[in-house]
């Protein structure tokens, strides 16, 4: 060292003093950004990085883009120089060697720009020195100190003091949570009496333990996460939905690790392959969207926090990340071994076997496909690998208070409000089994989640985000209202069932407040309200229905539907006929009724009842035939029904379901309904009623001069008074 | 004007956060305000419509590769473009239209309309990685609504659930990624239009106005006032504006029973007849983009995989008086100049030919070499070398012809081919958008045609 500073000495004076400084930044006075550096990057960096040209993302133009860096990441690491990216191109070290053409820096330039990083990158001599740019680790780092030691030392650095939240709102917020609806009047005054310790830890356990209401709930996050649906209408298996397994997973509490391992690397029948399948359509797939393409951009967002969606056709132009890498992750999901690189649709002779994205975390493939998803498998699980679990603690966060320690969400390279807090959570997540209900026990059970929440969150966390109702949420919530839920009748079965609305296929309203099409991953719902999605809660069918149903129930105006003596399930154009054979002894007459299950053209549907007593009787798709049995003297109702065989087009594709009643059928309710329910029903004295429905659906008692607004004599009244309730914020927003 | 390349507009996109960008800063003067899609859903046979070629009569023990057209040819108003039988009101309108018949689909590998549908609807063919906008909230994003009482985006026609395809269907009709507010307000049967934007039946004007008005005063009563910020108040608003839309004056536009009632007769084929009319009450109220469809349900209507004649005959019945009517109302209300009319279908037909020459896929109807019985004279094949366009209004050329098909089987397009991402450019170019213009999302540029690539087809426009 003391000998290139004295080589340097014998050129000149001023470089002697500068060379110092490079070694020593203390020793010499402050090199100043605009005096000093702005003009070398102005006369040896601008023909590429200067103003609106961003060679590899890098300006240098202004103080802030210089500190931004650029594609390759920081170049400037403030108080680093020497490992500055900037420094080491300019001087040399790494290659490519930077400038690319024209004169490069003379040492004097390059200690300049040294020392003042080194100095701490400061944008004038007086400045505080820059901060780093966040770079994020892969591996945990476990502080020593808890989590609520950490985030008690968070709140109070930052001067949040509010005390958390009353037991109403905190119950309101737990339902939500846990169980997808609000609790019913009877079970909030059981939790606001109570005296005893712990009561919220006690609620939250709970509430966990009910494994039904809350895999239910849960359902909806995890198919949009890993976009399935109950029902697919598809082709050949273009798509696969995994709902049986994930809800057993949910049920059981699977660990984490274990659903990824099984998500990545299905193996049985039972195991969830619809995920790494992904969404495909008949036909030819652009490259960009294999299978196996789609599986590397799915695993990588959802469980890395990773955009791989820009590089799945060329290298990309916002991130670090290269056409090569995407095909090297796919590489663990296609059948062949070896993939050739397409760019943009153009095949580029170039192949990649698999890589993992962190290549310390490589491993070897394996021959075959099993193997591979295994590696894979073993690789997102990987101890040393904590940007997954980090992703999913931040993901289960965002979706408990509203907004990530990391935002976005998909973006894990983001700084997060505290690191420290985030590494030990996770680190103590992955030390409970990657146990999913101990993260949203210990997430709740917080002073975090427990605070008031803020309408406009900052970068610094100050308290939940306020959130809005999902549409699962909202629907469910006026069902626990009514205690009249959505009923879900399959073609197939003589029972319907009640069910929480994630079970139906989506709705016109559930789609206004946001129930998404899981075509693509969906991490985070769109909660804005528009006019049109008002349109639909003012003025739409669905929404009426739901609240009109749930009236009538409440002031026991909804009598239980008559049941079917016979159901023939659905039948089509080729289905051979049923035979009926029914005693009717004392009946006065039969309803013999006709219902579409699915037809393409209803009006062109042909169906026939052939029966012993009335003869043949031809009827349609929609219909109903009541015959008179008095006078006739019947044991016995024999007959057979049929589509008609003329019907039996593809433009037509009847579909339809022979029902025979002995009394007048309830048209909305042809299949009967199992009495289960997803919550139970409370049977309420009409005098209280508007006083009940109020408190559930607000969480508080109304004052007097509310209380008068309520009507609840009929069902109309009733049902436009849980409208109006649903429609305020009050019921929407979760305080 | 500031030109720079691809990369660099991309790095600069990357770092702004604004709404539309376009790479090119050109200034488009529109020429049209609203535009009003009518969907052939199905895969309207070209040849049985708007491109006659030699016409075959049924006639049992014909071979079938010698049917070509099973419709006679008939004369328009303009002297180089014929039509065929059953598009007689039509053809008398030909002289204010532009008929593309060199429109080719995309090759997608195999026939799947929802999957067309999808490419033709947003310019990207499905699966994608971002939800992908329907052309409709495009512009309804870039254009706004013409009249804030009328939403932007009026889809009339199309019945979510149509079996096995319902989940593709319902995957375009979407504004994706644009967000909710540009989505589709949806008139499945637009004789029941008027109940989407009135109080509903079972409820009344009076409960209507009962209900709002408790909702008022428990809003207003609520000892809650200051919570829930911004949320609290975009929610009452929404709420609001949805009110003051079903009690607007446009509101009526939607009311086809306030239409005389000769007026409505000569529109009423049966709901797609019925839907132009809608289209045209909808312009005049001020909405900026309708889609008007025949439907799409698998197997039926344009999806003529048997019985193409007599299925084509009907399809023809149902929209030949309305659209003709259509075209003459918005000319007599002198909207036509402002309006542009596109009837698209997301591919042709041909009797023998699935997919396109070149690039056949796998058949999905059995044709025999000999035509015994009506139930295989027609088109049934799906074809995706040629298909037909017809324009009217807006901007466009009158009583012009582009593109041409070849005479004889595969009769495929011989001259001016145009695919998606060109006529998109040019519907664009109408309405004033550029083909370049992108929206954000996950930090990169969606164009409106794919890649900013779509190229204005300037001999289409006047």
């Amino acid at each position: 060292m003391t000998k290139s500073v004295f080589a340097l000495a014998v050129r000149s004076f001023a470089l002697v003093i500068l060379a110092v400084l490079a070694v020593s930044p203390a020793a010499w006075a402050q090199v100043d950004y605009q005096r000093d550096v702005h003009p070398v990057l102005a006369a040896k960096c601008f023909a590429c990085h200067g103003g609106d040209k961003r060679s590899g993302g890098l300006s240098l133009g202004d103080y802030q883009s210089v500190l931004d860096g650029g594609r390759s990441g920081a170049a400037v690491v403030p108080g680093e120089g020497s490992e500055s990216l900037l420094v080491r191109r300019v001087n040399g070290e790494i290659k490519p060697v930077m400038p690319p053409a024209g004169a490069p820096l003379n040492e004097r330039e390059v200690a300049v720009l040294r020392a003042w990083i080194d100095q701490g990158a400061r944008s004038a001599p007086t400045a505080a020195a820059a901060k780093r740019r966040f770079v994020a680790p892969l591996e945990l780092t476990k502080p020593t100190a808890t989590f609520e030691e950490l985030l008690d030392v968070y709140l109070k650095k930052n001067g949040v003091t509010a005390a958390p939240v009353a037991d109403a709102v905190f119950a309101r917020r737990v339902y939500l949570d846990l169980w997808g609806f609000l609790p019913s009047p009877e079970q909030l005054r059981e939790f606001t009496s109570d005296k005893g310790a712990d009561k919220r830890g006690r609620l939250v356990r709970q509430l966990l333990a009910h494994r039904e209401n809350t895999s239910e709930h849960w359902l909806s996050y995890w198919n949009d996460l890993l976009r399935n649906e109950d029902r697919f209408g598809t082709y050949g298996g273009d798509r696969l939905s995994i709902s049986p397994w994930l809800k057993q997973a949910l049920s059981d509490n699977m660990p984490f690790d274990r659903m990824l391992r099984t998500l990545l690397n299905p193996r049985e029948k039972t195991d969830p392959e619809g995920f790494i399948r992904g969404v495909n359509w008949r036909g030819e797939a652009n490259a960009s969207q294999m299978p196996w393409i789609q599986a590397a951009q799915n695993t990588a967002q959802v469980f890395l926090g990773i955009n791989l969606k820009c590089n799945s056709c060329h290298d990309s132009f916002i991130s670090k990340w290269k056409l090569k890498q995407a095909y090297g992750l796919a590489a663990y999901f296609s059948p062949d071994p070896k993939l050739e690189l397409v760019r943009c649709d153009a095949a580029t002779g170039e192949h990649t076997t698999a890589h993992f994205l962190y290549p310390q975390l490589d491993r070897p493939a394996g021959e075959t496909l099993n193997e591979r998803r295994a590696a894979a498998a073993d690789i997102f699980t990987d101890p040393r690998n904590g940007r997954t679990p980090r992703t999913m603690v931040n993901r289960i966060w965002a979706k408990l208070l509203g907004r990530g320690i990391v935002e976005p969400v998909d973006d894990m390279d983001q700084e997060p409000w505290s690191p420290e807090i985030l590494d030990r959570l996770t680190s103590d997540f992955v030390e409970h089994g990657y146990d999913l209900q101990w993260l949203i026990s210990t997430i709740i059970s917080s002073k975090a989640y427990q605070l008031p929440s803020v309408a406009q969150p900052e970068a610094v966390f100050r308290g939940p985000a306020i959130r809005r109702v999902t549409a699962e949420q909202f629907i469910d919530s006026i069902s626990a209202i009514t205690g009249e839920w959505p009923v879900l009748q399959l073609n197939n079965s003589r029972e319907a069932r009640y069910v929480r609305e994630a079970r139906l296929a989506s709705s016109p309203l559930s789609r206004a407040l946001g129930r998404p099409f899981r075509d693509q991953v969906i991490t985070e719902r769109a909660t804005e309200a528009t006019t049109l999605q008002a349109l639909e809660l003012v003025n739409g069918k669905d929404l009426y229905q739901l609240v009109y149903r749930g009236a009538r129930r409440m002031l026991g105006q909804l009598p239980p539907a008559p049941k079917p003596l016979f159901d023939s399930l659905v039948m089509r154009g080729d289905t051979k006929p049923v035979a009926i054979d029914l005693p009717v002894a004392g009946l006065k007459q039969l309803y013999l009724v006709v219902a579409d299950a699915g037809s393409y053209a209803t009006d062109m549907v042909k169906t026939n009842w052939t029966t012993d007593a009335f003869g043949v009787i031809d009827t349609g798709a929609v219909s109903t035939k009541v015959v008179e049995l008095t006078g006739k003297n019947l044991d016995r109702f024999k007959a057979s029904v049929r589509v008609d065989p003329s019907v039996h087009r593809s433009d037509i594709n009847p579909s339809v379901r022979f029902f025979v009643f002995a009394e007048k059928p309830n048209y909305q309710q042809l299949v009967p309904v199992a009495e289960q329910r997803p919550a139970p029903l409370a049977e309420t004295a009409k005098a209280q009623l508007a006083r009940r429905v109020f408190q559930h659906a607000m969480g508080r008692d109304p004052l007097p001069r509310e209380l008068r607004l309520l009507r609840t004599e009929t069902p109309e009244e009733l049902a436009d008074l849980v409208w109006a309730l649903s429609m305020t914020p009050e019921f929407q927003l979760i305080p | 004007m500031i030109t720079m390349d691809r990369r660099t507009f991309l790095s600069t996109l990357a770092a702004a956060s604004g709404p539309a960008l376009q790479a090119s800063e050109q200034k488009l003067t529109p020429t049209a305000d609203t535009m009003i899609v009518l969907w052939m859903g199905g895969g309207m046979a070209q040849t049985e419509t708007f491109d006659p070629k030699r016409y075959t009569p049924y006639a049992p023990g014909t071979p079938s590769n010698q049917v070509l057209s099973t419709f006679k040819p008939i004369d328009t108003v303009v002297d180089n473009i014929k039509l065929t039988e059953g598009l007689e009101n039509i053809a008398q309108v030909m002289d204010r239209g532009t008929l593309i018949r060199s429109y080719q689909a995309a090759d997608l590998g195999f026939i799947l309309h929802s999957r067309h549908q999808y490419h033709w609807h947003t310019g990207y063919a499905p699966p994608q990685t971002v939800a992908m906008a329907h052309i409709g909230a495009m512009i309804s994003k870039t254009l706004g609504p013409r009249n804030a009482e009328m939403p932007a985006f009026i889809d009339v026609g199309q019945d979510m659930e149509i079996g096995a395809e319902s989940q593709a269907v319902k995957a375009f009709h979407t504004a994706g990624f644009l967000g909710a507010e540009h989505g589709p307000f949806m008139i499945v049967n637009p004789e029941d239009a008027a109940s989407s934007v009135r109080p509903l039946k079972e409820l009344g004007d009076k409960r209507f106005q009962s209900r709002r008005e408790l909702w008022r005063q428990l809003t207003k009563n609520s000892p809650l006032q200051q919570a829930g910020g911004f949320q609290k108040e975009s929610l009452l608003r929404s709420v609001e504006s949805a009110h003051r839309l079903l009690d607007s004056a446009s509101a009526k536009a939607f009311d086809l029973s306030l239409e005389p009632k000769a007026s409505f007769d000569r529109y009423n084929t049966g709901r797609f007849g019925q839907g132009c009319l809608l289209a045209r009450r909808l312009t005049e109220a001020g909405a900026r983009f309708i889609e008007v469809t025949t439907e799409y349900v698998p197997f039926r209507h344009w999806d003529t995989h048997e019985n193409g004649h007599e299925r084509v005959v009907e399809m023809k019945r149902q929209i030949d008086r309305p659209i003709a009517q259509l075209v003459r109302d918005l000319e007599e209300r002198g909207l036509l100049n402002r309006t542009l009319i596109v009837l698209a279908s997301e591919f042709g037909r041909d009797m023998m030919m699935e997919g396109k020459p070149g690039n056949l896929v796998k058949n999905q109807v059995d044709v025999p070499d000999i035509i015994n019985s009506t139930k295989h004279y027609g088109m049934h094949r799906h074809f995706t070398d040629a298909g037909s366009v017809l324009l009217f209004g807006g901007g466009m050329k009158r009583g012009y012809l582009y593109g041409e098909t070849a005479p004889e089987r595969p009769c495929k397009t011989i001259k001016n081919p145009i695919g998606i991402e060109d006529l998109h450019a040019t519907l664009y170019r109408a309405m004033g958008i550029p083909a370049d213009t992108a929206y954000i999302t996950e930090k990169r540029p969606v164009y409106v045609t794919r890649d900013g690539k779509g190229k204005v087809v300037t001999d289409l426009l006047a």
